[in-house]
């Protein structure tokens, strides 16, 4: 099984297998810098297929496997998602409800109207609720008269999400399923205990901040922030007007989202390549520049979660994973704004490469794997919906 | 240049004298002032007063006081505070004896049991009307010992801070802050000895010393003035590399000193400096420039330094405070210190709100002020005119950034908050000068990286500008 990201930062590919008991052993990640890609999503397609190319040899060569098709993952702004509910009544000479009803109360759920560009992503079950019966997980085979579930909705503007699928379909690469980032890293992050106590999987990477909240064992919010990694870059190099590249190794050697740490007027000093002297920097500045921004990001995302009252119960926390987690004192700076725990971490219960495994950067691209893991084995009552018809169709 | 002779040396200054004499009394202030002893101490005489006989006789002091012959008998006074009191109202005669000729007594207690709770704040007393200064050092027993312990404690300190100039106290149940969690129960107590063994030294020190720049026992006075006040103190060594800053930050983080919170509102702060011959003026600067930023505009610094040989590389930060007891009880309700500067200038906020939202150029902004403007007629030539006063206030420096929080909010609730906003600033306003010319902002609004790619506008703000420019926060 083989997932694809398609990132802002690097595109990789996680190559794996599923053991016999149950668990996710990692055989190889590929990775390759990405270019041409802004913000999760693809603005140059032609570069973008090239550095696909790339990662997917790279990952093939490490793993030894063959790959022809992988799942997807899929990030971006245009990401929406919300609750609804489908209800569906058991007709009257049956008295159990079957598995047709259950197929039939997702359908119910999926009719509300979205833009007419957006096509569904995933249709996730949160709870049924059998006669006004609450929580109930498994339906079938229950006796009832009315059957209803709550579903989280996720949704986003077909033509983004094909081209997605199209750069993977001209490598050639078949398609297996798309995913939404935030989901396939949520599935690898936490475990099921931390997503019944409630919790909050934030994974900044290089372009978006995705975002997926679980209470109660189910997901009752997600999305996806266009601000990312990219973004402190970006301010770092306008704020102290160096190239790009400085601006990125600076941010990943030196920054620090913590304010008041350093000695006062303690400086870097940036090595120029050619000899001349370098610049010097106050430490200070180049972390009050990250600290805005992270700052600003989180407030926002804080304020997009609190229109709905799941953010007040979370027991596990916040998890917070990407590549930017890396920054030293965003766990601080997390907790602070949300007021609640936040932990760095990575992907867990994976096997193999523990290089890989423990790097969150890749906790997308393993999430994935796993995804398909879940996909491959007996759905269980938590399944997660899936559309692909609808989307594929407008392709073939 | 100003040649200096090779063979300069700053003149000795001769220092006059000032008499000091520590005194401990009880249990707890004897084994602090073993310590104090065991530490090295010139230049001040110690006495140890108990009622127990077995504590005195092995006790390193000099001289020694037995309070209570008849009271106590030798025994100690079973943790009754009245016992003590009797005991020392008995000795009355000799305590005076001993205190006399000292221009500062010091009075090492632990709180809590009878002979420290009953005898100290006699002894303060007599202290006091020796005519000397009288600096107290109090511990305060744990939260474990009871609520009865407790309770006698908290009215001794009451009794001994009426009697003494300051007095610095100390709760044992932060010492666990002040050892690590694995230590031996021995070895934490130590500690604690350890603190107020310094102190007490680094303040005589401080007496005695004649520095390079000098610090009395006026300037003392001056900072512990306040009647009633509760003493912060704070003491820092270091011998490393970046020795001015570890060595303040020790000091700030000294228990004693409530990690420099209460720096804040203190009036005087006493600073000495002490260091060996390579102690170097930029050193001072760094140690003087991050204290200064723990303390308020108001405060007076009284900055003293010391050069002194036998510190080798060390270099050492004393720092000395104190807080009345109305300013610890208002502090206790007031919120901590950067908020309370938010809360100043709310009407500054909203019209700095207004000003960024022209820069941005993009429609919907503007065209939210546009109807605002046009809305109050009266108020429009008031409004332009507030506008541009507001962007000169916005290139100020650095905005703490707790405010940018609250300045997001001001942003997006900005029209109903504009309005009332105007009619408030209105008849201050009217008097001023007629409507100035909009001042055009030339930040060019760059995108940087993302130029060509589509923005992203999140609650009507453009997400990929950086963030330090589009909260005017200055970054140099």
């Amino acid at each position: 099984m083989v997932g694809l990201e398609i990132g802002t930062s690097k595109i990789c590919v996680v190559v794996g297998e599923s053991r016999p008991d149950g668990t996710l052993k990692i055989l190889g990640v590929g990775q390759a810098p990405s270019r041409g890609v802004r913000k999760g999503e693809i603005v140059d397609f032609e570069t973008a297929m090239k550095c696909v190319h790339e990662a997917v040899v790279d990952a093939e060569q490490k793993s030894d496997v063959m790959i022809k098709s992988v799942y997807v993952a899929i990030a971006g702004s245009h990401l929406q998602s919300f609750n609804n509910r489908g209800c569906v009544m058991v007709p009257e000479d049956r008295e159990e409800i079957d598995e047709q009803d259950v197929a039939d109360v997702k359908i119910n759920a999926r009719e509300v109207s979205i833009p007419a560009q957006n096509a569904f992503l995933h249709s996730i079950i949160q709870h049924y609720q059998v006669d006004g019966q609450q929580g109930v997980l498994n339906p079938a085979g229950m006796f009832g008269q009315k059957l209803e579930a709550d579903f989280h909705i996720i949704h986003g503007v077909r033509t983004r999400i094909q081209n997605a699928i199209r750069c993977v379909k001209e490598l050639p690469l078949d398609v297996d399923d798309v995913v939404f980032s935030g989901l396939a890293s949520a599935q690898v992050v936490l475990t099921q205990q931390e997503k019944d106590l409630g919790a909050l999987v934030i994974d900044i990477g290089g372009g978006t901040t995705d975002y997926v909240l679980y209470s109660e064992g189910a997901v009752r919010q997600s999305g996806c922030l266009a601000v990312g990694g990219d973004h402190i870059t970006n301010d770092i190099s306008m704020g102290l007007r160096i190239p790009m590249a400085r601006a990125e190794k600076l941010k990943i050697e030196e920054g620090s989202c913590v304010l008041g740490n350093c000695f006062p007027g303690e400086t870097i000093l940036l090595k120029d390549d050619s000899g001349f002297a370098g610049k010097e920097i106050e430490r200070e500045t180049l972390n009050t520049i990250i600290h805005l921004r992270l700052r600003e990001a989180f407030e926002l995302l804080k304020r997009r979660l609190e229109e709905e009252p799941y953010l007040g119960y979370l027991g596990a926390g916040i998890f917070i994973t990407g590549g930017c987690s890396l920054l030293s004192g965003i766990d601080h700076l997390a907790s602070e704004i949300f007021e609640i725990p936040a932990n760095l971490t990575h992907a867990q219960a994976a096997w193999g490469v523990t290089s890989a495994v423990e790097n969150p950067q890749f906790s997308t691209a393993i999430g994935l794997v796993k995804f398909a893991q879940v996909m491959h084995t007996d759905r269980p009552a938590r399944g997660f919906g899936r559309i692909i018809g609808r989307i594929f169709s407008g392709k073939r | 240049m100003i040649q200096l002779n090779k063979n300069y040396s700053p003149p000795e200054r001769l220092a006059e004298f000032i008499p000091i004499k520590i005194v401990s009394v009880g249990g707890a202030g004897l084994n602090a002032l073993d310590r104090i002893v065991l530490d090295g101490l010139e230049r001040a005489d110690v006495v140890a007063i108990n009622t127990d006989v077995n504590s005195l006789t092995s006790s390193v002091a000099t001289r020694k006081v037995q309070l209570g012959r008849s009271v106590s008998r030798g025994l100690g006074a079973g943790g009754d505070p009245d016992v003590g009191y009797q005991a020392a109202l008995e000795s009355a005669e000799e305590i005076r004896e001993t205190l006399a000729d000292a221009s500062v007594i010091f009075i090492c207690a632990g709180l809590g049991g009878g002979t420290g709770s009953g005898a100290a704040p006699y002894i303060a007393q007599a202290a006091r009307e020796a005519g000397a200064l009288v600096i107290g050092f109090a511990t305060l027993p744990f939260g474990f010992e009871g609520k009865r312990r407790n309770v006698q404690a908290r009215e001794a300190l009451a009794r001994l801070s009426e009697f003494a100039h300051a007095v610095v106290c100390f709760e044992n149940d932060r010492l666990g802050d002040l050892s690590p969690p694995q230590a031996g129960i021995h070895q934490a107590f130590a500690i604690a000895d350890i603190t107020i063994s310094q102190s007490v030294r680094s303040i005589v020190n401080l007496i005695q010393q004649p520095g390079l720049i000098r610090i009395g026992f006026d300037d003392l006075l001056a900072a512990l003035q306040t009647r009633n006040s509760r003493c912060l103190f704070g003491y820092g060594e270091s011998d490393s590399d970046n020795r001015a800053h570890e060595a303040l930050t020790q000091a700030l983080k000294n228990p004693l000193m409530d990690r420099g919170r209460m720096l804040a509102d203190a009036t005087h702060v006493l600073v000495q400096v002490a260091g060996g011959p390579g102690m170097t003026l930029s050193e001072v600067e760094i140690l003087m420039q991050e204290l200064g930023r723990h303390v308020s505009d108001q405060t007076q610094i009284l900055f003293g330094a010391v050069v002194d040989a036998r510190l080798g590389d060390r270099l050492s930060v004393t720092v000395i405070s104190s807080l009345s007891a109305e300013d610890e009880a208002v502090l206790m309700q007031t919120p901590p210190a950067p908020t309370s500067t938010s809360t100043v200038s709310p009407a500054r906020e909203q019209y700095e709100a207004a000003a960024p939202e022209p820069e941005i150029q993009r429609e919907e902004p503007t065209v939210e002020v546009r109807p605002l403007e046009e809305t109050l007629p009266f108020e429009e030539p008031i409004a332009a005119e507030a506008a541009p006063q507001a962007t000169p206030i916005s290139i100020e420096p650095p905005v703490i950034p707790t405010r940018n929080g609250e300045r997001e909010h001001a942003m997006s609730s900005q029209q109903e908050k504009s309005a009332p906003r105007n009619e408030e600033k209105r008849p201050a306003e009217k008097s001023v000068t007629p409507p100035k010319q909009e001042v055009l902002q030339f930040e060019p609004v760059t995108r940087g990286r993302f130029e060509k790619s589509e923005p992203t506008i999140i609650e009507g703000e453009d997400l990929d500008v950086p963030t330090y420019l589009r909260k005017h926060i200055k970054v140099k």
